[in-house]
């Protein structure tokens, strides 16, 4: 993915990407203070906002192979069970419900499958929303601070299911996270943001 | 009581009023909703020069007294007037435009308020999981299923309640325009009051019951989704 010339001013905020090269199938983390433009950024990524000018060239990834998480998930009014498969169904793909019972399984969901998702503990949330997002194998992952303020459990749930989509079909992924000193060792790439800017750019060895 | 109700439920006039009453509602309810939720949820999505007086306009709508939609609507079909040739005046479908005009704004308001509140977060979710233009849609009407429920029960309410509009549009003629509100004045202006208060709570009860019908059916997909 490449970045050129991208910029937004939102109020007083204005961000500016001159040049930035997200290499594919690698997980990129993003690191900054609170208001430097990351969150902007990734939504400019993600298509939710349009940028004044600029261009990104997805190099042949289509919007719908792209997905976002946040910190507050959106989950629909309706089960545990639904809100995973709704990106298959919109697909027009049958979920293999045994598939989908040992993710949730997995992320200790599966008593709740039928539950009514808003009624789940905001950590369970996060691990929903992860898991739905990973159900339809997008290309291109980007994660705003999704794994702040879960616990030690949760998170190494998350670094495994990473780590296993990377070993199988590696994808891209854009991650945000304050608490970044727990995740940065799955970082191959680190760019570093400030006042609205790409200020540094660190590929990891090996 | 038994008496009275079977008196009343035997009477062909306030049989017919209770009919048309119940189609008068159900009908401009149906058509407002169509319409009100429609023109709530394209306000909310796209942005025009003049849309915040068109939002202006729509709450002053919301808060018309139905008695000059009422004469509003008679100038128009009255027999000299613009849509006079469609010989609308004193009829059912007269006093259904007359009740539709009252309600949508009703209708639309509420919606708007309710998109500009949710609306923005389905549609970034729907982004996010690479949804189409329809899927979006789709998914913004499954998600504001129950607020676009009370929308219309709101509208259904004030459509129940009508009494000026469909006096002065449908004139209140016995077994043919006269609704149960329009009755219930009538007897009034007689100085009957005791059968005039019984209709009153014949149409309040009857209302319940479909409030209580619905609410039935929204209680069901409830349980259904938590357990």
């Amino acid at each position: 993915m490449k970045i050129t010339d991208l910029h937004k001013k939102i109020g007083r905020f204005e961000l500016n990407v001159e040049s930035l090269s997200v290499e594919p199938g690698k997980i990129h983390g993003i690191v900054g203070s609170n208001g430097c433009g990351k969150t902007v950024f990734l939504k400019l990524v993600m298509g939710i906002l349009n940028p004044d000018r600029g261009y990104i060239d997805y190099e042949g990834i289509l919007p719908q192979e792209i997905t976002m998480m946040t910190q507050r998930p959106y989950l629909m009014r309706t089960s545990v069970y639904k809100n995973l498969i709704y990106p298959l169904k919109i697909r027009g793909i049958r979920p293999d419900e045994e598939k989908m019972d040992e993710l949730l399984d997995r992320a200790g969901l599966l008593e709740q499958k039928k539950q009514y998702a808003r009624s789940l503990s905001s950590g369970e949330k996060q691990k929903l929303s992860f898991l739905r997002a990973m159900v339809f194998e997008p290309k291109v992952i980007i994660m705003d601070e999704t794994l702040s303020n879960l616990d030690a459990e949760s998170e190494e749930l998350f670094k495994e299911l990473i780590s296993m989509r990377q070993k199988k079909d590696p994808a891209t992924w854009l991650i945000v996270n304050h608490q970044w000193d727990h995740v940065n060792r799955l970082f191959e790439a680190v760019h570093y943001m400030e006042k609205g800017r790409f200020v540094k750019n660190e590929i990891a060895e090996g | 009581m038994i008496d009275w109700m079977i008196n009343v439920f035997s009477d062909k006039a306030v049989l017919s009023a209770i009919r048309v009453t119940f189609m008068l509602a159900f009908g401009s309810t149906l058509l407002s909703s169509v319409f009100g939720i429609a023109a709530g949820l394209l306000l909310e999505r796209f942005s025009f020069p003049g849309k915040r007086i068109v939002i202006r306009i729509n709450r002053t709508l919301m808060g018309v007294p139905p008695v000059v939609v009422g004469l509003l609507v008679y100038l128009l079909l009255m027999r000299r007037g613009p849509l006079g040739s469609l010989e609308l005046l004193f009829t059912i479908p007269g006093m259904l435009i007359a009740q539709t005009l009252i309600i949508t704004p009703i209708i639309s308001g509420m919606v708007y308020s309710y998109a500009c509140r949710f609306v923005p977060a389905i549609r970034v979710f729907a982004i996010t999981m690479g949804a189409g233009k329809w899927q979006t849609v789709k998914l913004i009407f499954a998600e504001l299923r129950k607020e676009l429920y009370f929308c219309m029960v709101t509208g259904f309410g004030r459509s129940i309640s009508e009494v000026g509009a469909v006096m002065l549009v449908g004139g209140n003629i016995k077994g043919s325009t006269r609704t149960m509100t329009t009755t219930i004045s009538l007897l009034k202006s007689q100085g009957i009051f005791t059968e005039g208060v019984g209709l009153g709570i014949l149409l309040l009860v009857m209302a319940f019951i479909l409030q209580c019908l619905c609410d039935f059916f929204q209680r069901e997909e409830v349980q259904d989704e938590n357990y």
